[in-house]
């Protein structure tokens, strides 16, 4: 019977081995790579809104606190989206015939919602809550960055599950103070080390071994 | 020759499940904000149909949640510049012990919700005001020094003039509270002056602590009697009051 391989095809046959475990490891890290690129964690992507609204007028220019708009981010799950209606607290006077608003009174005209792409989007197994946040001293640009100076808003962060974890390992120095929270251009890492450490007291914040069990965020 | 067949298949299987984690992403229930094809107007949440009372939102008290009294008859006075200067159908006492907890809740909200109008010492300049939105009546003159804590109420709750309601955007603690720090500011902003309805003594100067009040609503119904809602001369109605909730259309794939 003839030879079924040629000899070269033990080297071949070596080289494979080689090169399979090298393009493993080179998929692997294409893979960790992607699954943190933007494309499919959606950060820095800036959403073609409905209204042209821009955070950095209004927060930023005409020092409105985000809970004017974002009421019940103290309080519950959801930060709260603004109706139609508080738009029009102001934009009944003043900007009352801009082009840009006009779909902000067309809304409100018809009692139609105003549909806002979504920026930030948790996938539905996971729990999350913003006052617990915000009443336990993590500002909004620690998650959000300095939306006070975007004219659209993006995401800042790649809300994925090793992102919460860093910080839930060791939340201390993510805190502030209960003043600075809603403002975006405090920076926490500017505090002592004793005054983190006493600000985490005074929060009360769990241990570590709480913050990072599973069913704290898959209830 | 078919072992590499099933491979094949399986590895193709494989692959395509990787697309199923977005079942679980996006679960076929509603979230707050999702929109609904179902309703004409697209949201999911539902408002509640008129009237309906949530156990434990009855609301009864009167004088705590519209901050008005019930039967009066007498008509309000206007001014030579058409305002308001007396308010017949409003309570003139708080409906609830104002304590130094209550004012520092105030002056949070107060900073949030009004002051970017009314200014921090609520003299009308705010930042808003200042890009062109209409100049609102100083707090520190003395028509509003002696205006009822029920009008300041009633003004935050349903608007007045070219101001709209704030009563989809701060509880009604939190307005009371609001009140209760606009009657403080008034104080510190008037030493020497004292507004007829003030929370009676101040610590501070910066920060008077009144006394809690415990006011029962029927205890003010001996004011002159008059029907309560033909005294609105400076007030535009606020019909159209419809709080739009803005849906969000689904996710970022
Ligand atoms: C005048 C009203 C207003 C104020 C004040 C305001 N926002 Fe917003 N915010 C909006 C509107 C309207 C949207 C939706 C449009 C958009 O995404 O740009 C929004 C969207 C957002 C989003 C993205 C939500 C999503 O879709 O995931 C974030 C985050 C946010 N705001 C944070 C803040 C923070 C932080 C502040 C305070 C520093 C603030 N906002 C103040 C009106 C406001
Ligand atoms: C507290 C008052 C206030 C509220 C509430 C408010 N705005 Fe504005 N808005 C302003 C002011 C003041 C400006 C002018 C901004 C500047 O140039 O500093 C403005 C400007 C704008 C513009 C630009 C108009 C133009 O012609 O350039 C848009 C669009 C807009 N606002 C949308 C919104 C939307 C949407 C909401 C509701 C979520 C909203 N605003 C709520 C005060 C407000
Ligand atoms: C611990 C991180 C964190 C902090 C702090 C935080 N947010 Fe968020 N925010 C999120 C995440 C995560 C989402 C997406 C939630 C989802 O998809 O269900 C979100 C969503 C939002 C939205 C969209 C509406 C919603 O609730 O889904 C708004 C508006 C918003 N945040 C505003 C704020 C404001 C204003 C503050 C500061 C007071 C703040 N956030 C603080 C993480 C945070
Ligand atoms: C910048 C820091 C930080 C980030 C980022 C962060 N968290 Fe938290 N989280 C905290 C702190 C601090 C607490 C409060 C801990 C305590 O109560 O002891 C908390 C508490 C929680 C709780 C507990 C709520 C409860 O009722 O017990 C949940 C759930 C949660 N976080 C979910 C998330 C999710 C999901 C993410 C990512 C999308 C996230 N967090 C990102 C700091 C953070
Ligand atoms: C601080 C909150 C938090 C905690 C604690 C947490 N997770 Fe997660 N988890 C998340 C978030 C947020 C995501 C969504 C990540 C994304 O969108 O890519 C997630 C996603 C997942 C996924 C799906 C991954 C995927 O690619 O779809 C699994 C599986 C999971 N978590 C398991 C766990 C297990 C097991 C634990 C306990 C050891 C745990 N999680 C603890 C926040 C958390
Ligand atoms: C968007 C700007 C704006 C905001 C925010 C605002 N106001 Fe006003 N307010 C006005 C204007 C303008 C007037 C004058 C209305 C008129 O006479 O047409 C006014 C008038 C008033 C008056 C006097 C009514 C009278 O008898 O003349 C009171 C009291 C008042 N506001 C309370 C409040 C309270 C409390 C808040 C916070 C919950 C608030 N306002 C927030 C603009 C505002």
């Amino acid at each position: 019977m003839a030879q079924l391989f040629h000899k070269s095809a033990n080297n071949i046959a070596k080289a494979s081995i080689v090169g399979a475990i090298v393009l493993a490891g080179v998929a692997g890290f294409a893979y960790t790579v992607i699954a943190r690129s933007s494309y499919l964690t959606g950060r820095y992507i800036e959403r073609q809104q409905p209204v042209q609204f821009s955070h950095r007028h209004h927060v930023g220019d005409d020092g409105i606190d985000c809970r004017y708009c974002h009421t019940t981010v103290e309080t519950t799950a959801s930060a709260g989206m603004p109706p139609t209606q508080t738009c029009m607290n102001c934009h009944s006077q003043i900007w009352n015939d801009s082009p840009y608003l006009e779909p902000v009174r067309a809304s409100y005209r018809e009692n139609k919602p105003i549909k806002w792409e979504r920026v930030h989007d948790l996938p539905e197994f996971v729990y999350f809550n913003h006052s617990i946040h915000v009443n336990k001293g993590i500002g909004c640009s620690s998650c959000h960055g300095d939306v006070a100076n975007m004219a659209s808003v993006y995401q800042e962060n790649t809300l994925q599950m090793e992102w919460c974890i860093a910080c839930h390992k060791d939340p201390q120095s993510n805190l502030r103070p209960k003043s600075e929270i809603f403002n975006t251009a405090f920076d926490p890492s500017t505090l002592s080390e004793d005054e983190q450490k006493k600000l985490k007291e005074d929060y009360k914040i769990r241990s570590r071994e709480m913050l990072t069990s599973c069913s704290m965020c898959h209830r | 020759m078919l072992k590499s067949k099933l491979l094949w298949i399986l590895t193709f299987s494989l692959l395509i499940t990787a697309g199923c984690r977005y079942d679980m992403q996006d679960q076929p229930r509603y979230k707050v904000y999702k929109s609904s094809d179902w309703f004409q107007d697209g949201r999911a949440s539902r408002e509640l149909p008129e009237g309906t009372v949530p156990r434990g939102f009855l609301r009864d008290n009167k004088a705590l949640y519209t901050g008005k009294i019930e039967g009066v008859t007498a008509t309000a006075q206007t001014n030579e510049q058409g305002q308001q200067i007396t308010f017949p159908d409003v309570v003139s006492e708080f409906p609830m012990p104002v304590t130094q907890e209550v004012l520092d809740k105030g002056e949070q909200k107060f900073k949030v919700y009004c002051s970017l109008c009314h200014g921090a010492f609520g003299n009308g300049d705010g930042m808003i005001v200042r890009r062109g939105f209409p100049k609102p009546p100083s707090y520190n003159d003395d028509r509003l020094r002696n205006a009822p804590v029920g009008h300041f109420f009633d003004v935050a709750t349903n608007g007045w003039g070219k101001m709209q309601g704030y009563a989809s955007q701060v509880s009604v603690a939190d307005r009371w509270a609001i009140v209760a720090y606009i009657r403080a500011l008034q104080i510190s902003q008037n030493p020497n002056k004292t507004a007829t309805t003030a929370p009676t003594t101040g610590k501070t100067e910066e920060k008077p602590v009144a006394t809690p009040t415990p006011a029962p609503a029927n205890t003010n119904t001996n004011v002159a009697p008059k029907p309560s809602n033909t005294n609105s001369n400076v007030k535009t109605t606020n019909v159209t009051n419809t709080a739009a909730k803005p849906t969000k259309t689904g996710g970022n794939k």
